[in-house]
């Protein structure tokens, strides 16, 4: 059963995990449910048209705010605000555990006097921390998918998959991040607030991007705009953007073992 | 025959501050090795470099002929471990945890875990959480020897276990000396490194002080003799005694290293109006402050 340092971490995991899935169940279901009695109700896209600009950054997802239809519903209420949240929060924190979270607890000592690479035990721990994340955006799929036939919501399974697929890379590039900083650092609370707010400010970069012309350019660099600009929801998968997110999981993965092989391991 | 363990030159700063400096020793196959030093002297900071936990700042060290650092997997295959500050996972039973690291050891079931913990009335069933000290330390020592190991690391291992436990332990690290394996054995406890161990390194502030057999050593011992009068004594009255040696004088409080006889001493203190008398055998502190008295390597 605890045959490797993969199966054990995914097992110190589901304890909290089951939880997750329980918040996703209930979120979606309310959003779901909540969807039919604002569908058509064109007043509501009139009242959106005149927020401020600033506002709309923040609530639009791919640009378009028309939340009275099922894109621009899900858009707004899941894939701008909650599942972003959600997604990096349970990638952060399987990150920052993985590796500064056992040294500070004073296991890691003992679990690296076996014959186990560095590496391996990083390794490991990141095929752990993918695992979680991809289960948890796989069970929104799913969710998603019924709510959004069962209300007539009119977006497709691949619409939403594709959504949700940029949504859990855009999580993992901050869930990897984490992941790094403990392992050059072991130290657990700097990796959690470092990835966070960092992830917060790639969503703010993005949003007041179209308030000043500067920020134009350095929306860039905000995964949060590669996350957002393709309008999956509408258009389905944007390869670039794809490519653009899972390059960010693969640079800091491949960073990751580097900085944790070439330092001393602290003590408690 | 090559040594399991070679340091040379092993130098480890952290930042500025100070781990251990110019250490240089062998280790044999087969002897038990005491590692003797007070707390915080560079006795956990040697064997994390063994282990590849920490680097060296400058120096060589080589186990089974191997290079600590480069091989460090290799190494780690034929060492057992016991850290001195042992954390354990809280929420596995110890059985569970055995388990785990067998199989990261590539090992079926427990290992030699099952007799280990037979033999040390290990209750294998319970969350580690809820276990005392000494049964924690308990599961750190069956881990450390379930693979049977050509080596062992222990930095103090009979923190925390009861006098019975500490029968058993010892008797183990007989049987596995006799097997011809190798233990590097850490110890703030003088007494237990001589009851132990073949040969004893001793380190002090980083610095290796002494290495040499245990026989050796316990040829230097003596008895610490602490006495209080009812007013000091003269500088020389106790200095002429034959075997006796004063270490200390802190007023009317009078410190003697006492070999031999106790005859001399018991009549030359009769002279004077002792409040108070206090003997036991030397520990290390009683020890380092003989050492420092005459300068290492004096007339101990």
């Amino acid at each position: 059963m605890l045959s490797s340092v993969f199966a054990k971490t995914l097992r110190e995991r589901l304890r909290a995990f089951r939880w997750w899935c329980l918040g996703t169940v209930g979120f979606v279901t309310l959003y779901g449910s909540v969807y039919p009695s604002i569908h058509g109700l064109k007043v509501l896209n009139d009242l959106v048209k005149n927020y401020p600009q600033a506002l709309k950054g923040f609530v639009g997802f791919g640009g378009n705010l028309d939340i009275a239809s099922g894109a621009g519903y899900l858009g707004t209420e899941v894939f701008s605000f909650w599942g972003p949240i959600v997604l990096a929060a349970v990638a952060i924190a399987a990150g920052s555990g993985a590796i500064a979270g056992e040294e500070e607890r004073g296991t890691l000592d003992l679990l690296l006097s076996l014959p186990l690479s560095r590496t391996r035990c990083l390794l490991e721990k990141l095929a752990a921390l993918v695992c979680e994340t991809l289960a948890l955006a796989f069970v929104l799929w799913i969710l998603l998918v019924i709510v959004s036939y069962s209300v007539g919501m009119g977006v497709s399974a691949g619409h939403l998959g594709a959504a949700v697929l940029v949504l859990l890379l855009f999580a993992l590039g901050f869930g990897v991040l984490a992941l790094a900083i403990g392992a050059a650092t072991g130290r657990k609370a700097l990796a959690i607030g470092l990835s966070a707010t960092l992830a917060v400010a790639a969503d703010v970069i993005n949003a007041l991007a179209p308030l000043a012309s500067w920020l134009d350019r350095v929306k860039l660099i905000s995964p949060f705009y590669y996350y957002t600009h393709g309008d999956p929801l509408r258009n389905g998968l944007d390869v670039s953007d794809l490519l653009v997110l899972l390059a960010i999981v693969v640079v800091f993965a491949t960073v990751a073992p580097f900085l944790f092989r070439r330092r001393d391991l602290t003590t408690v | 025959m090559s040594a399991v363990i070679r340091a040379e030159s092993l130098t480890k700063f952290y930042g500025t501050s100070r781990g251990v400096v110019d250490l240089g020793f062998e280790v044999e196959a087969g002897e038990v090795f005491g590692f003797l030093g007070p707390n915080g002297a560079g006795k956990t900071t040697t064997i994390r470099l063994m282990l590849d936990l920490i680097r060296p700042s400058s120096g060589k060290l080589e186990l089974f002929g191997l290079d600590a650092q480069r091989d460090s997997v290799a190494i780690r295959r034929r060492i057992g471990y016991l850290p001195g500050d042992l954390h354990l996972y809280e929420r596995l039973t110890p059985r569970e945890f055995l388990r785990y690291f067998a199989a990261l050891r590539g090992l079926d079931g427990l290992g030699e875990g099952e007799q280990l913990a037979e033999r040390f009335e290990l209750e294998l069933d319970r969350p580690i959480k809820a276990l005392s000290k000494g049964n924690r330390q308990k599961v750190g020592l069956v881990q450390a020897f379930l693979h049977r190991p050509d080596l062992l690391l222990l930095d103090e291992p009979t923190a925390g276990l009861d006098p019975l436990v500490q029968i058993s332990f010892n008797e183990l690290l007989r049987e596995v000396a006799a097997d011809g394996r190798t233990v590097f054995l850490s110890s703030h406890i003088l007494s237990e490194v001589q009851r132990l161990a073949d040969r004893v390194a001793i380190i002090r502030e980083g610095s290796l002080e002494l290495v040499e057999a245990v026989d050796t050593l316990r040829a230097r011992a003596f008895v610490r003799v602490e006495a209080t009068f009812a007013k000091p004594p003269p500088e020389k009255a106790f200095a002429e005694l034959a075997g006796v040696r004063e270490l200390e004088r802190r007023g009317p409080v009078v410190v003697l290293a006492l070999e031999g006889s106790a005859d001399p001493l018991i009549k030359a203190l009769a002279r004077h109006e002792v409040l108070a008398l206090d003997s036991h055998e030397a520990d290390l502190e009683d020890f380092f402050l003989a050492l420092y008295r005459n300068g290492a390597g004096g007339a101990l």
